[in-house]
């Protein structure tokens, strides 16, 4: 039977690399994503696990070495933070273009300056956009069910797309908690092996990655995109099949707490979701109707699962864990996305942002009762006079 | 991690051109300049690894100007790599062929992996990811086509690019009447310095095809990382007359400006020395590059291949036809 263990995100990310049975794995250090490769270098140096252990140099051939090895129909696992996740920017686009399934674990990191290891989405939120499937876990559960889920959908036929499985540094990372390890048959029954549709190979030879003419470019650029359109149906399946064998309950797309009558919803990636539902039931006993949703993916972005969960509120707020300096509402940037989601609605609700979470600082039950009541007040006026607030920097 | 009995393959070494194999898997229909150094030498190595290969093309001439989507002129597989990561997409299929052999899920011949590099490719941009690769001990073959500068973008200085040339980035003026003033790196000892794994080094040219396409069989009989360094005269960039292609090969080495040795174990071993040197004016004025050089440069380049000349002398030990054997 499955078994219940204590830990941490990183070592939750090693055990569910290890029941994919993972092929090839490049490494290269940097805090706080750095244990899940000693985990899994021990494991294959133990003999538990059978792969190809590379230490690249950096996070630019850590990505190198997994899109050569994914071109030859192996399975690859590295992961990165931080500015290790921007040194690898290169091969964000030429991987998810290729469309070589690789996946890569993220504990995210404050980007510099100044050096700061605490947790920030802006490492890996810089490359949504680059074709790869992305989310934030909010527990080391979750890591450890992502990153099973993420490698089934990203190998289907239908997808072939490389995976960003994140978690926030520390508060996810390094902090154990209890987890299911599942048992290598249930993996078996969810996961079928991963067979690359044109691997480099001796017998039968193809090229990768040939240059195109201008006139070819908007093509693959749609094929691209339209596979995003796609990508759901996909992750509605393999999440179905992944709460039937493993007996978990996920919502595959966002999750909701306390919004079956909510009037303000908290929009919540990652762990601080956490803090989050112990203010919702703190604030539920001071009568003050709020409510939590959060995405389970950043790509694709959940637009029709967001409008329908947030539908019914009166105000949202947003609370960013990463920053974009100088966009359209000068705070993070799910508000942007957010606020884009839920244009279509006919009584949309009013949203701003709170700027907390930066840096690593830990979002305490007194900043959501803070964003709580400015959301109250944003009700009762009717109207948003702000759209970011900086949590701790606002004068009361 | 575990032993295991890869199926590493054995090249025969070619005793002359006419008993080369026929067999192109470097095939006509790409989008070379005519009198292209670096695509003979494309065809040479490509002919001698045979079918049982897998190249790895980091961006550079050899990547825009053969793969054009659906017209590529490989006849076995190939991958595009940025131009800083052939080393690492290497590695990365090293790994995987590694695995899935052992895992059986491959059982086929262990594949030729050979990288393409231009001189960027190698020793600018892409030396950290080659110089790990070698480092780590992947079973590859790294190798520097060098047409001394980065000719497709439009014939900037790279490393290698020779003291005095004119390039785009090293145009002469009145303040820097030379263009270039720096002396190259050197590819083949920067790999040799520092890779203990590394066994085996050569330098060749594309005027010798005999020596070329050996040493690349030799340099893939060799279990581990292996690199050559295979000077490609290139028209557009050094503004020669097309039809000089091997000309220039044939002048670089009686010049001296190249020269052609093996480092097998630690061992130097040189392939082919003139019996005398010609001045190197005698290359430089060929090619348009040079072709501002005063006397007084032209005089600096010539000491700096005298001194070169030098160290051949105190280490030569001619060897004819270099001679692939199995495994080393």
């Amino acid at each position: 039977m499955a078994q219940e263990k204590l830990l941490s995100g990183c070592a939750a990310a090693a055990q569910a690399a290890k029941l994919a049975e993972v092929e090839v794995v490049c490494s290269y250090p940097i805090r706080p994503y750095t244990a899940i490769m000693m985990e899994l270098v021990r494991m294959i140096h133990n003999g538990e696990l059978d792969a190809e252990f590379v230490h690249g140099e950096g996070e630019h051939s850590q990505l190198s070495v997994v899109l050569g090895a994914s071109a030859c129909g192996a399975r690859a696992y590295t992961g990165s933070a931080g500015v290790g996740v921007t040194y690898a920017g290169e091969l964000y686009s030429p991987m998810a273009g290729g469309r070589y399934p690789i996946q890569m674990a993220i504990a995210d990191r404050t980007l510099d300056p100044p050096g700061d290891f605490g947790s920030e989405h802006t490492d890996a939120m810089t490359f949504r956009d680059q074709g790869w499937l992305m989310g934030w876990a909010s527990t080391p559960q979750e890591v450890f069910d992502n990153t099973l889920i993420n490698y089934r959908v990203g190998e289907d036929q239908r997808v072939m797309l490389p995976q960003m499985v994140c978690q926030d540094g520390y508060f996810i990372s390094h902090i154990p908690d209890k987890v299911i390890v599942a048992e290598p048959e249930q993996v078996k029954e969810f996961l079928p092996p991963y067979k690359a549709p044109h691997p480099l190979s001796l017998t039968c030879p193809v090229s990768h990655g040939p240059q195109i003419r201008p006139d070819q470019g908007a093509p693959m650029d749609a094929q691209r995109a339209a596979v995003f359109l796609e990508v759901p149906k996909v992750i509605q399946e393999a999440v179905e099949d992944y709460n039937r064998i493993f007996g978990r309950n996920y919502d595959p797309f966002v999750e909701t707490y306390m919004m079956d009558d909510a009037e303000i919803a908290f929009f919540v990636q990652g762990a601080h979701a956490t803090t989050c539902k112990s203010a919702i039931r703190n604030l539920r006993n001071q009568g003050v109707k709020a409510g939590l949703v959060r995405p389970r993916w950043v790509r694709p972005w959940p637009t029709t699962q967001l409008a329908e969960a947030l539908s019914r509120v009166k105000a949202v707020g947003c609370v960013e864990t990463s920053t974009s300096y100088g966009g359209a509402m000068r705070g993070g940037n799910l508000i942007h996305e957010v606020r884009a989601s839920l244009y279509d609605l006919p009584n949309r609700p009013l949203v701003t942002s709170f700027m907390g979470g930066l840096g690593g600082e830990v979002i305490l039950l007194d900043d959501f009762y803070y964003m709580a009541k400015v959301l109250t007040q944003m009700v009762k006026a009717k109207k948003t006079d702000k759209h970011v607030y900086w949590i701790g920097f606002e004068e009361e | 991690m575990q032993a295991f009995d890869y199926k590493k393959q054995t090249l025969e070494p070619i005793k002359s051109l006419r008993s080369a194999p026929r067999e192109e898997m470097y095939l006509p229909g790409h989008r070379t300049c005519s009198g292209c150094g670096p695509a003979l030498n494309y065809r040479l190595v490509a002919k001698a690894a045979g079918r049982d290969t897998i190249f790895i093309g980091p961006t550079g001439c050899m990547y825009v100007a053969n793969s054009s989507y659906l017209c590529t002129p490989y006849a076995v597989s190939w991958i595009h790599a940025q131009i800083t990561n052939g080393g690492g997409v290497a590695s990365g299929i090293e790994a995987a062929y590694k695995v899935l052999a052992r895992r059986k899920k491959y059982d086929g011949p262990f594949p030729n992996i050979i990288v393409m590099a231009g001189d960027g490719g190698s020793v600018d941009i892409g030396l950290q990811s080659m110089s790990a690769m070698m480092y780590r001990g992947h079973d590859v073959l790294f190798i520097c086509y060098d047409n001394e500068s980065y000719a497709n973008t439009g014939i900037q200085t790279s490393p290698t690019t020779p003291y005095g040339a004119n390039t785009t980035f090293t145009p002469p003026g009145k303040l820097v009447p030379e263009g270039k003033t720096l002396f190259p790196k050197d590819p083949p000892q920067l790999v040799i310095g520092g890779h203990p794994l590394v066994k085996y080094v050569a330098t060749t040219v594309v005027s010798r095809p005999l020596d070329l396409m050996n040493k690349v069989r030799k340099a893939l009989n060799v279990d581990g990382p292996t690199f050559l360094h295979m000077l490609a005269p290139c028209p557009k960039g050094w503004k020669f007359d097309e039809k000089l292609t091997l000309e220039m090969g044939r002048l670089a080495v009686e010049t001296g400006m190249w020269s052609l040795y093996e480092w097998e174990n630690g061992e130097y071993k040189y392939t082919h020395i003139p019996k005398k040197y010609k001045p190197v004016s005698e290359y430089m004025k060929y090619q348009g590059r040079f072709s501002h050089l005063k006397a007084e440069h032209i005089a600096k380049m010539q000491a700096f291949v005298d001194e070169k000349i030098q160290k051949v002398k105190a280490i030569a030990v001619e060897a004819a036809v270099p001679t692939p054997k199995a495994g080393a």
